[in-house]
């Protein structure tokens, strides 16, 4: 059986990606803490087709192929679209998506996967290993610069010896291959060939092969998408899916009160506050809590000064207090973290702690990097230049309120702080893309794999790549390095907590809060896995259902 | 303007309770540093969206901090954008205004039809537009709101003066040998101040609407420094839950704007002859 894959939200995160707001049913781990306010009785309706799920998103996508999109936004769409050769199922170990089988040589430079037969794009053109080696091809254009371009730059080789069959060879064993391909959305040769992927109307108006279909995108409105009758994994029970694009949070919950949305993501106050306040929500709502594979952080523009200086990247990172940042804007449901990984798991380094709340390391740290208050109005200043930077950050609530603690914390060592709050879209083009920043505050969607090259190696900086802050340390790019030809566990673990440390010592982010996915699902869809399993709530999406007598009035649905 | 006409204007009893509403709210913005019970920015994780209480009267907002407080001080930056900004539009106005009436001619035209044309755009579009391309602060909004709403104060004006010109003590001054710098600025002008303090006094609801759809959309006052407007875009995050965060501000807005019309409007009536011969 090969079809145990969630599609229907953004069930998994393969891969690393710039997280727009609070996560929708993201968990990754074999230790997903999820509890359930679910009081439904699963066994009232018997499983059937049809209906429609309507959900919602904060941000529009700026393109549906993920391979240069590298945003959540965009990930939550194209989940549904397109399989790639491989996927995780509700444990997390790897079956095969596309293929039926793949063999590593003895050696483990060699990958053969072999394609199940008779696949059909949804235009009912055959899916070939031609395909999936145009979809590499791509990934690895200069031209197409995808921020996942240098996992699959190590594949020295790939050939497609029949239609079925597709083998890279890689110069060296490779840790995070399987995984590297579980990510990676094969798309269409016979669409794309010859095309630029930046400006093709394919980005916007997408062939795929998983279970559904688009059918209409309405720019700032809506995405829709029906029943792929071709789909390779079989057909998903829910007919029709449509998700909205409702920028403002406050808005969404209204929709989602008012039933015309059906799920989603909620912020704390929502979780924590407002619906258990409310009884009647909590007879419509099941809410889905997980320890998501994501935290926020914020980030210095490490070529900008004065944030080269390590004593002072040390300085603020002592100045902010995080436990009042989860207790104060997460109702504490966050961690305080010190690796880049989720805690709990054997990624995570547990002999590291986060920096401490402690103001007076930090003015010490300040006046060893130069700066003192000459002039006596609260704010150092170095070679007569006050310290002052602008944080930005997308319009997220959480975010925005971080800062305003930030703000307030850095103001008291001396540090002044302005807060600019910028719309997702030219927030990423604009800035982020651009390194027009001093400081973001933002958040990381991580994979499973514990390979963090895209986000933190040095050869990773380029416009539209996951390393955007400049970070630049020869230890950390040669213990990635390591990392990825690393094929034991315990020794690549090993390489993975002193990257960790490595980082921490070095501060280019401060870390701020390992969040909760938190979900609220409507009780009128059935099918759900409670618990959730490792895989996260949305692991069996295409198997959720809506009975007949809980369907809204389809007329209403536009 | 002299007493009488002001005494006048304050008979009537919608005009007074225009005044009353500004005078009251002008007083608690200038003395929100000495009665706010809170520091506005005093952040208390502890105190999140508190309900209205003996300790917050107005509740607490998502960081703890006391709207009350926050609203006293956010009033200052309210009023202080709408007066500024106004400030700025009538100054503008009033010279380009008098410049077409005095002179005439191509002058006049050429002033009038760039009226025309900045009418033609709608202002908190050309608003939002030039913000995008500048950093939202307090200075700038009030510069922006200044440079867009001058249009109103200059046909007024213009108007005013044309009339104005003709009549006889001009005539005879103009005869007197009088330059055109004394004609306009000891006959013409204070004889068309009237209409422009009430256009101002109107222009200064505007401004406060305008800087608070601003501040509601993020591109105003920023963090953390309040407004009613970014108070009323918190509060729009919890508006089932936590009303009060909504309420107050909205309330605030809406009480000094329609102060500040129920003023103009009954300065107007009073000033004008026309109307007071009907009554």
């Amino acid at each position: 059986m090969h079809t145990t894959q969630s599609t229907l939200v953004a069930s998994f995160i393969k891969y690393a990606f710039i997280t727009l707001t609070v996560l929708l049913v993201t968990s990754c781990s074999s230790q997903s803490d999820s509890t359930s306010s679910n009081k439904n009785l699963h066994d009232q309706f018997a499983p059937e087709s049809g209906g429609t799920l309507i959900n919602a998103m904060t941000g529009e996508p700026s393109s549906l192929i993920s391979m240069i999109a590298g945003e959540s936004a965009s990930s939550a769409i194209t989940s549904n679209l397109f399989n790639s050769l491989l996927k995780y199922d509700k444990n997390l170990e790897i079956e095969g998506d596309l293929v039926s089988s793949w063999q590593i040589s003895p050696d483990q430079k060699t990958i053969t996967f072999k394609l199940k037969p008779d696949l059909k794009w949804a235009d009912n053109e055959p899916i070939t290993s031609a395909d999936v080696l145009f979809t590499w091809q791509a990934v690895t254009d200069e031209k197409t610069a995808s921020p996942y371009a240098s996992d699959f730059l190590l594949v020295k080789n790939a050939e497609i010896p029949d239609p079925l069959t597709f083998k890279i060879t890689y110069e060296q064993p490779y840790a995070s291959a399987l995984d590297s391909w579980a990510g990676l959305q094969i798309l269409p040769k016979h669409r794309l060939l010859g095309q630029d992927l930046h400006t093709t109307t394919f980005s916007r108006n997408p062939i795929g092969s998983h279970y559904y279909k688009l059918d209409n995108w309405t720019h700032g409105a809506y995405l829709k998408m029906s029943r792929n009758t071709l789909s390779v994994l079989g057909p998903a029970k829910i007919d029709r899916l449509v998700t909205r694009i409702i920028p403002d949070n406050s808005a969404q919950f209204l929709e989602l009160m008012a039933d015309n949305i059906d799920l989603m993501g909620l912020d704390p106050i929502k979780y924590a506050r407002i619906i258990p306040s409310r009884p009647e929500l909590q007879d419509k709502l099941a809410l889905y809590k997980e320890l998501g594979n994501s935290y926020t952080y914020m980030g210095f523009n490490l070529k900008h000064p004065p944030f080269d200086d390590v004593r002072v990247r040390k300085a603020i990172n002592y100045a902010i207090d995080k436990q009042e940042i989860i207790d104060g804007v997460y109702l504490g449901l966050g961690i305080n973290i010190a690796s880049p990984y989720k805690p709990g798991t054997r990624w995570s380094n547990p002999s590291l702690t986060p920096y401490p709340y402690d103001p007076d390391k930090a003015r010490a740290l300040l006046k060893e990097a130069g700066f003192t208050d000459t002039n006596g109005d609260g704010i150092l200043e170095r070679n007569g230049k006050p310290f002052s930077f602008e944080i930005i950050t997308n319009q997220n609530k959480e975010r925005e309120k971080s800062a305003v603690l930030i703000q307030r914390r850095l103001k008291e060592v001396g540090i002044n702080v302005t807060i600019r709050s910028i719309e997702w879209a030219s927030f990423i083009s604009r800035f982020i893309k651009t390194g027009d920043f001093d400081v973001v505050v933002l958040g990381w969607g991580l994979g499973l794999d514990p390979d963090q090259y895209n986000i933190w190696h040095s050869s990773q900086q380029a416009p539209g790549q996951f390393n955007f802050i400049g970070y630049q340390n020869s230890t950390v790019d040669k213990l990635l390095e390591q990392g990825r030809l690393e094929l034991d566990p315990d020794k690549r673990m090993k390489i993975y907590h002193e990257f960790a440390q490595v980082l921490l010592n070095d501060s280019p982010i401060v870390y701020l809060s390992a969040g909760y996915g938190l979900t609220a699902i409507h009780q009128r869809v059935k099918g759900i896995d409670t618990p959730s399993p490792p895989a996260g709530v949305g692991h069996n999406s295409y198997d959720w259902y809506i009975p007949q007598p809980l369907r809204r009035n389809e007329m209403s649905v536009n | 303007m002299n007493i009488p006409l002001l005494k006048k204007a304050l008979s009537n009893p919608l005009a007074l309770s225009g005044f009353i509403i500004i005078m009251v709210v002008l007083t608690l913005s200038m003395l929100a540093p000495f009665i706010a019970p809170y520091d506005p920015n005093d952040i208390n994780v502890k105190a999140i969206l508190l309900e209205p209480s003996p300790q917050h009267w107005l509740g607490t907002d998502g960081l703890g901090r006391d709207v009350l407080s926050r609203m006293l001080h956010g009033g200052r930056i309210s009023l202080l954008v709408g007066l500024v900004a106004v400030g700025i539009s009538t100054i503008i106005g009033v010279l380009l205004g008098s410049v077409a009436g005095f002179y005439r001619g191509w002058t006049d035209t050429f002033i009038m039809r760039l009226v025309d044309v900045m009418l033609s755009i709608p202002s908190f579009f050309l608003i939002l537009a030039v913000i995008a391309f500048l950093t939202p602060s307090i200075t700038n909004i009030m510069i922006v709101i200044g440079l867009t709403s001058w249009m109103g104060v200059a046909r007024l004006v213009r108007a005013e003066f044309l009339s104005i010109r003709e009549r006889e003590f001009v005539m005879a001054s103009r005869t007197l040998g009088a330059k055109d710098a004394r004609l306009i600025f000891t006959h013409l002008l204070p004889n068309s101040l009237t209409p422009i303090i009430v256009s101002a006094i109107l222009g200064v609801a505007g401004a406060v609407l305008m800087e608070s759809g601003l501040s509601f959309l993020g591109l105003g006052v920023q963090a953390p420094q309040a407004s009613w407007g970014n108070i009323l875009t918190d509060g729009k995050e919890y508006i089932q839950f936590a009303w009060w965060l909504s309420l107050f501000p909205g309330l605030a807005i809406l009480v000094t704007v329609l102060g500040y019309n129920l003023l103009g409007e009954g300065l107007r009536d009073a000033l004008d002859p026309r109307s007071n011969a009907c009554k």
